[in-house]
């Protein structure tokens, strides 16, 4: 290559840009007319297309196994923007405390003739699930099997405790809360092989459901106890499962947030 | 670099659908993090900074303009996060000649691909603004356009320090060559 140096820069950026395959119509006459006439040059353009063919072709590194789920279980997407723009149209984004306490059965009944909606044993699309905000989607199975994992949560504003139970096919997460304000706890489970069953109240609330694409909501506000019912599709048999992601807001701010381990069953 | 695409799956994103998320690290996580450990030249580091580029992407979600591409905007925070990561590793460690220490990768340790290894040894001997312009220009298949725009640099800049580059590497791989270990 070195008895080529006298080949000057700018027919060597020449040759480098028709290789990358940037140059422009004039450039690339201007080298056409280079190449018919050198033998020189036509040689160090092989040279040249040789040497970035090499760089071109280093192979790719594949990313360490772990890296993605690592990724994903530490990524927070902003669930503020969520509610926002999921409920337009509905109730907008999150319901003032009095909302909650007076009238908003009977405001949620005029917009939704659904009403409160029984759970059979299919599984509610997201779609449903969002048609469904303003009620309780009642799911009648609750796993009362093994417990898999809980975890308690004291804040100043929220207190309570989420218990997740396996049975079968269907994972529980059994949770009590005690909020001060309006209080929302949201359940990633996108990517673990899961559907969302449904929600099964203990006591009689006027809890706020609803569902975006891999996540439940729930909305609530002082002391609450109900059963979040996911169920595990046939595909995720076998498959190692990533716990579940849980976030705990009140007024409107994250307070606390925490993981469910799902052991394969 | 799917534009349209990418531009749905943020937007996804910005609604807070972990799914479109989940998509956007499957498609990026392999280029971030092959332009990560070939500027870094350690896996480890690789992996730590593909991390952070995430994390830092998925956390300003909301500020990204759509009217610009996604993958430039994704390239952009991987290389100044790799470059963070040289300048924290210079102030953890005495500066070493890497003209006098020739570079033994993990590649090479492990026995994979001699391409690869010596390849990244000649890279590793380029300076940070050189070794960026090869990486985002053959590894990341990124177009001298696509470059400038993502290290905000005119495309004449890219096109010259990709010129030099080049052909210190290839002088590089060229003495390989001479010394019996080369590919050229």
């Amino acid at each position: 290559m070195s008895e080529r140096n006298h080949i000057d820069q700018r027919i060597q950026e020449l040759l480098f840009g028709s290789i990358d395959g940037e140059l422009g119509a004039a450039d690339q006459h201007e080298l056409d007319k280079l190449l018919a006439s050198s033998a020189e040059i036509r040689d160090l353009h092989e040279e040249l297309k040789a040497f970035t063919g090499l760089l071109d072709t280093v192979p790719d590194l594949e990313p360490p196994k772990y890296l993605k789920k690592s990724i994903e279980s530490q990524v927070r997407l902003p669930v503020q923007s969520v509610r926002h723009e999921e409920k337009q149209g509905f109730f907008g984004t999150w319901l003032p405390a009095h909302w909650l306490q007076t009238g908003f059965a009977v405001a949620a009944a005029a917009v939704l003739t659904i009403g409160v909606y029984q759970m059979g044993s299919a599984p509610v699309s997201p779609e449903d699930a969002n048609n469904l905000a303003g009620t309780i989607v009642k799911s009648r199975a609750t796993a009362e099997g093994e417990l898999l994992d809980s975890i308690h949560i004291f804040t100043d504003t929220l207190n309570g405790r989420v218990e997740l139970r396996n049975k079968d096919d269907l994972f529980s997460l059994n949770v009590q809360l005690d909020s001060d304000g309006p209080a929302q706890l949201v359940v990633g489970f996108a990517g673990r092989g899961l559907e969302f069953e449904g929600i099964s109240r203990t006591q009689d609330s006027k809890d706020i459901v609803s569902m975006v694409e891999g996540s439940v909501n729930v909305a609530s506000s002082g002391k609450k106890r109900y059963t979040i019912n996911l169920r595990s599709t046939a595909d995720a048999h076998g498959q190692e499962i990533a716990p579940l992601e849980l976030e705990f807001f009140t007024n409107h701010l994250l307070v606390h947030e925490a993981e469910l381990s799902i052991s394969e069953h | 670099m799917h534009k349209d695409r990418d531009a749905a799956l943020v937007n996804d994103c910005k609604r807070g659908d972990r799914r479109a998320m989940s998509q956007l690290v499957s498609q990026y996580q392999r280029p971030v993090y092959n332009a990560a450990y070939r500027i870094l030249g350690n896996m480890d580091d690789a992996a730590d900074t593909t991390q952070i580029v995430f994390l830092k992407v998925f956390e300003h979600i909301a500020d990204y303009d759509s009217r610009f591409k996604f993958f430039s905007w994704v390239y952009r925070i991987a290389i100044n996060e790799s470059l963070n990561q040289i300048k924290k590793r210079r102030k953890q460690e005495p500066l070493v000649d890497s003209q006098a220490s020739p570079w033994r990768g993990p590649a090479e340790e492990l026995g994979s691909s001699q391409l690869s290894s010596r390849v990244q040894g000649a890279l590793m001997l380029l300076s940070e603004d050189y070794r960026t312009v090869v990486v985002l220009k053959h590894i990341t298949g990124c177009s001298y356009l696509q470059i400038s725009e993502i290290l905000q640099l005119p495309e004449k800049t890219v096109k010259s320090r990709l010129y030099s580059a080049r052909q210190l590497m290839k002088k590089t791989l060229q003495h390989d060559e001479d010394n019996g270990v080369g590919l050229l």
